[in-house]
C-alpha cells in the first residue's frame, strides 16, 4: 500500500467535485458535490484487466447518510474515490 | 425480491420454484445485455467482426460445432425442468466467458470498455432487458425459447471469430473444458477460519488476498480485496452502484439481486429499511449500518459475526453456517438451529459456482 505520495490522510474532511475533471468515470452521481471524511488511503493500485493505465491515488471516503440521501438514519456510506475528484476542506467549512 | 417473514437466509431454495425462475430470468437478461451483447457491439464498431460475418457464420454453423448441449429432462417434473433451465443458463454464462476471453485478448479490450459500451455511465448505451410476465408455466416456456435464441447468437458469434481467425476451434475447445472445472466455494472456509484463528483473521482484515495465499486458499486476482468485519456496533453492507463489482474470483457468481438496479439504487438511499424489506434483516438501533460502494479497484466482502451457541464447533461445521447473503451484509451467519431446520426441510443453502479465473 503506497500512500507516501497521497494528498490526504485518514480523518481529513474533503468534498467531491461536482463534475468529472479528467474523464475518469468511477465516481457515482449521488456523491458528486458532497462532503465526507477520508476513511481509508489505498494509494496507487494497478488493475490492468479492469482499465488501462493507473488511476490517481484511491481513497475510501465516508459520507453521512444524510449528506447523500434524504434519509436521516445515523448510518454511513463509504465510497472509493480517486484523488482528482477530491479537494480538501478547512475545519470551518465542514458544516 | 419477495417480502418475507422474519429471517430469510435461503434465497431461492429449491422448494420455491418461483424464486428460482426469477433468478434465471434476471441473470439471463443481465448476462445477455451486460456481458455478451456489449462485447459484440464493441467488436462490430471496430470491424473485428461484421454483421455480414455473423450472417455467413449462421449459414456455416454445424450442429457438431455447437458448444452447448444441455439435456432436456423427460416428463413434466417441475424441479427437473427448473434445474434444466439453470444448467442451460450456466452453459450460456460459460459461453460468454469463452468468447469474452478471446475478444479481450484479440482487441486488448478491458472491463472498463465493456462498462462504457453497455451504458453503465450513460443511459444512451443501455441495452434494454426483457421483462418476464405470465404464469410460472408460461415463464418457463418463454425462458426455454430465450435460451435457445440467445445461445444461437452466441454460437454464431463464436463461429464468426473462428472464421475471421481470432480464435481456433482447438483453443476454444480447450478453454471450454477448463471452464467446466469449477473451483470449490471458499466463503464458508474463509469465515470459519477467521472465527477460529486470530492470526488469520488479523491478516485477512489487514492484507486481504495476501492472507488467503498464506493459508493456501485460492486468492483470485480481481483487484484489491478488503474484508470488513461486523461487530456489536457496526453492520456492513456491500454494493457496487456503478456496475456490479464483487470478489467473484473467490466467492463465485453474484446473486441476481446484487446486479439489479433496485438494490443498487436503494441501498445507498435507505440501507436500514432496504435490508429489512428485501431480506427480512432487522438491524438493531444501536448498530450503525455502513454501506460500502465498491466503485473502483477494491472488491469487498463482509466477515459476519459468529453466532451464539457455536462454541466448540469445528471449522468444518462452522463453515456450513455461512451463506452468500451473510458475506454481502444482506443476512447474518446462520445459527446452528436454523441450519438444522433447513437441512431437515431439504432447504440447505445452495452455494454459488466459482469459475476459473
Amino acid at each position: 500500500m503506497d500512500s507516501a505520495n497521497c494528498k490526504f490522510k485518514v480523518g481529513d474532511p474533503v468534498s467531491v467535485a461536482p463534475e468529472n475533471p479528467s474523464g475518469n468515470p468511477r465516481t457515482p452521481k449521488y456523491i458528486r458535490g458532497k462532503r465526507g471524511v477520508i476513511g481509508g488511503v489505498h494509494g496507487l493500485l494497478e488493475n490492468p484487466t479492469d482499465h488501462r493505465g493507473i488511476y490517481q491515488p484511491l481513497y475510501t471516503v465516508r459520507f453521512d447518510l444524510s449528506e447523500v440521501s434524504t434519509c436521516h438514519d445515523q448510518d454511513s456510506i463509504w465510497v472509493d474515490v480517486h484523488e482528482e475528484w477530491l479537494s480538501g476542506l478547512k475545519a470551518e467549512e465542514r458544516n | 425480491m419477495s417480502k418475507n417473514h422474519g429471517h430469510k437466509p435461503f434465497e431461492g431454495h429449491m422448494h420455491d420454484f418461483e424464486a428460482h425462475i426469477k433468478a434465471v430470468e434476471e441473470d439471463l437478461e443481465y448476462y445477455r445485455a451486460k456481458r455478451f451483447e456489449p462485447r459484440v457491439i464493441y467488436l462490430l464498431r471496430r470491424g473485428v467482426v461484421t454483421f455480414y460475418d455473423l450472417l455467413k457464420a449462421r449459414m456455416a454453423l454445424k450442429r457438431k460445432n455447437q458448444f452447448f448441449r444441455p439435456r432436456k429432462p423427460q416428463g413434466t417434473n417441475i424441479e427437473a425442468r427448473v434445474r434444466y433451465l439453470e444448467e442451460w443458463l450456466d452453459e450460456y454464462v460459460k459461453g460468454i466467458a469463452l468468447v469474452s476471453a478471446r475478444a479481450v485478448e484479440a482487441m486488448d479490450m478491458v472491463t472498463e470498455d465493456n462498462r462504457k459500451e453497455r451504458g453503465d455511465y450513460d443511459d444512451f448505451f443501455k441495452i434494454k432487458m426483457r421483462e418476464h410476465k405470465g404464469t410460472l408455466e408460461e415463464r418457463m416456456v418463454n425462458l426455454e425459447q430465450d435460451l435457445k435464441e440467445y445461445q444461437e447468437v452466441l454460437e454464431v458469434f463464436v463461429q464468426a471469430l473462428v472464421v475471421r481467425g481470432w480464435a481456433s476451434r482447438e483453443e476454444l475447445e480447450r478453454r471450454w473444458k477448463a471452464l467446466h472445472e469449477e473451483r470449490p466455494w471458499n466463503g464458508g472456509i474463509i469465515v470459519a477460519k477467521a472465527w477460529t484463528d486470530r492470526a488469520f483473521k488479523s491478516a485477512l482484515l489487514n492484507t486481504g488476498r495476501e492472507a488467503l495465499r498464506e493459508f493456501d486458499i485460492h486468492q483470485g486476482k480481481a483487484g484489491k480485496l478488503v474484508v470488513v468485519e461486523n461487530t456489536d456496533s457496526v453492520h456492513h453492507v456491500v454494493v457496487c452502484t456503478l456496475c456490479s463489482c464483487y470478489p467473484y474470483d473467490i466467492l463465485g457468481d453474484t446473486p441476481w439481486w446484487y446486479k439489479h438496479d433496485v438494490y443498487k439504487t436503494r441501498i445507498v438511499q435507505n440501507p436500514r429499511a432496504v435490508v429489512k424489506e428485501m431480506f427480512g434483516l432487522e438491524i438493531p438501533d444501536n448498530k450503525e449500518v455502513q454501506v460500502h460502494d465498491s466503485t473502483s479497484d477494491i472488491r469487498y466482502f463482509v466477515l459476519p459475526q459468529r453466532p451464539k451457541g457455536t462454541e466448540g464447533m469445528s471449522e468444518e461445521d462452522l463453515a456450513k453456517l455461512i451463506t452468500v447473503d451473510s458475506l454481502i451484509g444482506a443476512g447474518l451467519a446462520l445459527e446452528p438451529s436454523q441450519l438444522k431446520e433447513a437441512e431437515h426441510s431439504g432447504a440447505a443453502p445452495e452455494m454459488p459456482r466459482v469459475r476459473p479465473d
